[in-house]
Formats: C-alpha cells, sequence, structure tokens
C-alpha cells in the first residue's frame, strides 16, 4: 500500500497513468485490434518529442522566464543543413549529422547571447532568434523537400520486437539525462539555479556559464532531432518542426517538471511525450473531426495536468 | 486638314497602348498566409517569374509580396488592412479562411481596390476567385481508384488545412464520388493539412486500428508521406493517389518499374498565383465583363505522362505551370457564358 503510495506521489507517474487510458480507450474502441502496432507507432512518434522535451525541460527549469521557443525554426534548419550535407550519400552521414549538431548549436548560443549581451527576456529573444532562423531556413532550403540518404532513412526504421531502435536511443538518452540533472554538478546547478538564482550565485555556482551550456544544449538537441526527423520522415522541410513547440513544452509540463523552475524531472518527459501521441491516436482512431480533435486535446491536457497539480496539493 | 494624320496618329497611338497604359501605374500586392510547403514556395517563385518581368514591362508599377507565416486569420486581416492603407490598387489574396476575412475583403473593396483570390479564397461578393475545379478533383479522384481497384473496397481519406475551402470542396468531390461508386467506404478520415510529415503522423497513428486499405484519396503533399506510412508500418502498399509534387512522381515512378503500379496524380499548379495576378490587371486595366468566379482546370498526370513531366519538377519541389497575360485572357473568355 505504501509503495502505491510512493509511486503515486511522483509527479511523473500522471503522465504514465494518462497515457494508458488512452491507450485503453483506443483499443477498447477498436476491440484489441492494433494494440501492439499503435505501442510501436507511439513510441517511434514520442521518441522526437522525448529529445526536444529534455532540452526545453533544463531551459524552463533553469527557473521562471526561461523557455526555448526557437525550437521549431532551430529543426526544420538542422532538417535542411543535415540533408543537404549529405546529399543523399551514405558516406555523408556522419557528417551530415554534426552539421546539424552544431546548427543546433550556434542557435542555442545566438539564443544565449541575444538574453545575455542584449538582456532580453528569454521568451522574446529565442522568439525572435527563431524568426531569423526561419527566414534563414527559407532561403537556405527553398521549401524543398530534401531526401535522406538510404542508409539513414533504413537506419531511422529499424525495429527490435516492435520497438524502434530511436525509442531505445531515446531511453538510453533519457536514462543519462536523468543522472545528469539529479546526480552530476551540471544538474544540481541548473536546479539550484531555477531555484533562487541569486542564491546559486552566492553559493559560487557559475550561473552564466551554466545557463549558456543549458541553451546551447536545447539548441543541440533541436538540431538533432531535425536530423532525425528529416530521416524518419524521408526529407527535409521548413515546417517539420512546427509541432514541437507546444509539444515541448506540453510534455515538459505535463512530466511534472515545474514551470517556475528548480524543480524538474526526466521519466515523466517519456510518459508525457507517450500521452499527447496515443491521445492523438485515440482521437484518430474515434474518426472526429479536426474540430472538435483539437477541442478534445486542449481540455484533456488540462484535465491532466490539473489532475497532477491536485495531487500535489494534496501532500 | 493638315492636322489629321497626326491627330490621327495619336488617336492609334492611344489605341494601341490602352491596354497597357492604364495600368503601368498601377501597385499590386500579394497577401499570402502561409510559405512553408514545397508547394508554396513554387507558388511565390511562379508570381515572383511573372510579376518581375510585368513591372520590368512597365505593365504594372509595382508588385509586392507580403507573407504572415503562422498561417492565422487575424495577423492576414490586420495585413490586409495594412495594404489598404498603404494605397495599393489591387490586392491578390491566398486566404486563410474563405469567410473570416471578408471583412478586410469588404473594406478594400469600399475603398476602391481590386481584390482577386485564389487557392484559398474569400467569399465576399465583391472579391474575385480564381477556382480551381476541386470538387470536380475529388470525385475524379474515387472514379479513377474505381479503374485501379474495380472490387472497390476500404479507403484512407487524409483531409487539408481545416476550416479552408479547399479542403472543403476536395472532400464533398470525394464523397460525391464514393456515392456514385458505392464499392467503396471511407473507413476513417485524418488530417494531413498537405504536408507530408504532419500525413505521415497521422497515417501511422491511424493505421494500427484500420481493416485492410485498398487505396487514399487525399488532397496532395501527402500522398508520399502515406506511403512511408504505409511502410514503416509494415503494411501492403494500396493505391495512393498522388498530387503531383516531385517526390511522389517519383517514388510513382520507382514503384512503376519495381511491380507496375498504377495511380493518378492531381493538383492545382502553383503557378495559378500568377493567374490570378493577370486577371487583377486585367481588371484594373478596364474591363468590366469578367466574371467574379472564373473556373480554372487542375493540373493531372496519368501512368502514360507523369514520366515525361518529372525531370522539369526541381528536387523537392512540385509540379507547376506558369500563366501569361495571354493565358488569362484565354481563362477569362472561356468563363463568359
Amino acid at each position: 500500500m505504501s509503495a502505491i503510495r510512493t509511486l503515486l506521489a511522483r509527479p511523473w507517474i500522471w503522465s504514465y497513468i494518462g497515457a494508458l487510458i488512452v491507450w485503453l480507450a483506443a483499443i477498447t474502441f477498436t476491440g484489441g485490434y492494433g494494440a501492439g502496432g499503435m505501442i510501436t507507432a507511439a513510441l517511434s512518434l514520442a521518441v522526437f518529442m522525448v529529445i526536444v522535451g529534455i532540452g526545453q525541460m533544463f531551459v524552463i527549469t533553469l527557473g521562471p522566464g526561461n523557455v526555448d521557443l526557437s525550437l521549431p525554426a532551430n529543426i526544420g534548419l538542422a532538417s535542411a543543413v543535415a540533408m543537404k550535407v549529405m546529399g543523399g550519400s551514405n558516406s555523408m552521414i556522419a557528417v551530415g549529422l554534426i552539421a546539424a549538431l552544431a546548427s543546433g548549436m550556434a542557435v542555442g548560443a545566438f539564443n544565449y547571447l541575444l538574453i545575455r549581451a542584449l538582456r532580453i527576456p528569454p521568451i522574446i529573444a529565442t522568439l525572435s532568434s527563431s524568426f531569423i532562423v526561419l527566414s534563414i531556413d527559407i532561403a537556405y532550403g527553398r521549401g524543398l523537400q530534401i531526401k535522406p540518404p538510404p542508409a539513414f532513412a533504413d537506419f531511422t526504421n529499424i525495429q527490435f520486437f516492435g520497438v524502434p531502435i530511436l525509442a531505445i536511443g531515446g531511453a538510453i538518452f533519457a536514462f543519462l539525462a536523468g543522472i545528469a540533472l539529479q546526480r552530476m554538478i551540471y544538474g544540481r546547478s541548473v536546479l539550484a539555479i531555477g531555484q533562487n538564482m541569486r542564491a546559486a550565485w552566492l553559493a559560487g555556482i557559475p550561473v552564466e556559464r551554466i545557463r549558456f551550456f543549458t541553451y546551447t544544449l536545447s539548441g543541440a538537441l533541436g538540431g538533432i532531432n531535425g536530423a532525425l526527423l528529416a530521416g524518419y520522415f524521408r526529407g527535409a522541410s521548413v515546417d517539420i518542426g512546427n509541432e514541437y513547440l507546444l509539444s515541448s513544452i506540453a510534455v515538459v509540463v505535463i512530466g511534472g517538471t515545474s514551470v517556475a523552475g528548480g524543480k524538474a524531472n526526466v521519466p515523466g518527459i517519456w510518459g508525457a511525450a507517450l500521452f499527447l501521441v496515443l491521445l492523438l491516436t485515440m482521437l484518430n482512431t474515434f474518426g472526429v473531426s479536426a474540430g472538435v480533435r483539437l477541442l478534445l486535446t486542449g481540455l484533456i491536457i488540462v484535465g491532466v495536468i490539473t489532475a497532477a497539480g491536485g495531487q500535489k496539493a494534496l501532500r | 486638314m493638315r492636322k489629321s494624320p497626326v491627330v490621327g496618329a495619336l488617336a492609334l497611338l492611344l489605341l494601341a497602348g490602352a491596354a497597357h497604359a492604364d495600368t503601368s501605374a498601377k501597385k499590386i500586392a500579394f497577401s499570402n498566409n502561409y510559405a512553408g510547403n514545397s508547394w508554396r514556395q513554387a507558388m511565390l517563385k511562379s508570381y515572383d517569374i511573372i510579376t518581375k518581368k510585368a513591372v520590368a514591362d512597365g505593365i504594372v508599377a509595382a508588385s509586392d509580396v507580403f507573407t504572415t507565416a503562422d498561417q492565422e486569420v487575424p495577423t492576414q486581416a490586420a495585413q490586409i488592412q495594412n495594404l489598404i492603407l498603404q494605397g495599393y490598387d489591387a490586392i491578390v489574396i491566398n486566404a486563410g479562411s474563405p469567410d473570416a476575412l471578408n471583412g478586410a475583403v469588404k473594406q478594400a473593396c469600399d475603398a476602391g481596390i481590386v481584390v482577386v483570390s485564389f487557392d484559398g479564397i474569400v467569399t465576399e461578393p465583391c472579391a474575385y476567385r480564381v477556382v480551381v475545379d476541386f470538387k470536380a478533383m475529388g470525385k475524379e479522384q474515387v472514379t479513377q481508384m474505381a479503374k485501379f481497384q474495380p472490387k472497390g473496397g476500404n479507403l484512407l481519406e487524409i483531409r487539408g488545412l481545416a476550416g479552408t475551402s479547399i479542403d472543403e470542396e476536395i472532400h464533398a468531390g470525394i464523397l460525391e464520388g464514393i456515392a456514385a461508386n458505392p464499392q467503396f467506404k471511407i473507413v476513417n478520415s485524418v488530417t494531413g493539412n498537405w504536408d507530408q510529415t504532419t500525413a505521415q503522423k497521422a497515417v501511422a497513428t491511424v493505421l494500427p486500428s484500420l481493416p485492410d486499405i485498398v487505396g487514399v484519396v487525399d488532397q496532395g503533399g501527402d500522398g508520399y508521406g502515406a506511403a512511408q506510412a504505409f511502410a514503416a508500418a509494415g503494411k501492403p502498399r494500396p493505391t495512393i493517389i498522388l498530387g503531383n509534387r516531385q517526390d511522389e512522381l517519383a517514388w510513382w515512378k520507382e514503384q512503376k518499374a519495381k511491380d507496375g503500379y498504377q495511380t493518378w496524380s492531381a493538383s492545382i499548379a502553383p503557378g495559378v498565383s500568377s493567374l490570378a495576378f493577370w486577371v487583377a490587371q486585367q481588371v484594373l486595366d478596364g474591363r468590366t465583363d469578367i466574371p467574379h468566379d472564373l473556373l480554372v482546370p487542375y493540373l493531372a498526370f496519368t501512368q502514360e505522362d507523369f514520366e515525361a513531366a518529372l525531370p522539369n519538377i526541381p528536387e523537392g519541389g512540385v509540379a507547376t505551370h506558369e500563366y501569361t497575360q495571354a493565358d488569362a485572357i484565354e481563362a477569362i473568355k472561356a468563363n463568359i457564358k
């Protein structure tokens, strides 16, 4: 009993409960048909939210006002950079991935520069940098779908017993990020800054260096995500990352990380990403119209956040 | 009498110049609500090619393009109001909503501005609409499907951007086609927003729960994504109607070479933006006989002719056709009953 209570007290458990409920609702509707296929599809799509979600989590944890709104544009540009550098040739895959990583890190570092040097609040800084990056991408990619090399495209589709290789990689990455957050000096510093920036500074934490690193990390993850998306969706495009503005923040919040900063957890991001994808799966399976789907998505997300928040108040 | 040859020559000059001179001082703006996919990029490019030349030739004084990036209707409405204040003589619109911009469009008309909408049209009566017969295109998809899948079966429908006239028209056409071919049944419909990535995601989430699908009816830009989703889920490849994108036609060629795969491809040519421009120019030129609703044909490719068209489409782009002033005059003539 106490084990269950400890489990329920974890802020991230609600996202997994939500994911389980919408999955059960979807397979009840189909009479159990396609239950495994839905999990496979959910894992393949959720991993992209997890990658950027973890970057966003570190940024949000830095404290009130910290958020990276440049992710969609960053992802779009990195996808184009990766595909152009790879140029459809298998031998250039590694170079393309490094180029995407570099493109993402450059966007992240630029964000920090705007925030630090020009003293622009992060919301405005990352939003305006996203417009700049978007324009660069439109000029650079010309809205064309550039195809990935065959080996890279095939790699993104590999599955082991229904578990996509990208999801396995995403799980390992999330595990490492969890260690970095809770057990390493970097993660503890981020949490400390989020709780009280001045106290962290007085305690001798290199606040600005940590912030710089965090925004660059978020940018780098956006860059890698862009390259992987272009591989999985067989082509780079300007709006390939559009979805990840809302969903990167949503997975952080639904996953039980505090929007006010200073309190974060990694497992919840996976739960929340699975929840969001399975929610879409459920609504698509029910065959509701686009308008109803958006309405229900909004209402259900509010419901889950309220449920998770309500539990916290009881403690 | 001595002056008469000069006067006559002057009169002749005026008459000859009438078709061009009248609009040489006019400024035409283009209000566009989205630029993020290959179709829209081709649309902007065609528009750019045609209008740059028109400005250089002195047919119009200026032609400027204004794109709102976020697909938001209020942003576009505000933008149209700005264009009115900036004193443009005509506004060409690709609208984000068939009726939500009507207020702004009416204001433009009241200010004496010619409004020509295309692709995403506006319903305000004072505006001109250059419309591709999307309903016929939707219906033809099912007719073609009946050729490839004579036994009929389950269809998956991929819808476009919700709330646009295009999505509603194509959907209505598909339903009409289904009514005429009752051997087909739409078992589910998902939203693909004419975008490969969105379509692939939507189809991937819905595929596990679906019975066997014989065909996919869609709206263009979503066919390749649907094909990828079927492949990723390890499901048999259905007959997927395509939408003239280079990657779609290249995929078709690949499948055809492999096992003689048959399908059909149709879409609105992005260059219809240039047709809308010429219609605006013709109205500014003083023509009063132009109907407010102009129906123009869609661009389709069949099993026989798609491979010939493929090399002309830029890698990652979409098949298009740029319209000339003569094309526009021809299209207007075809619509005058």
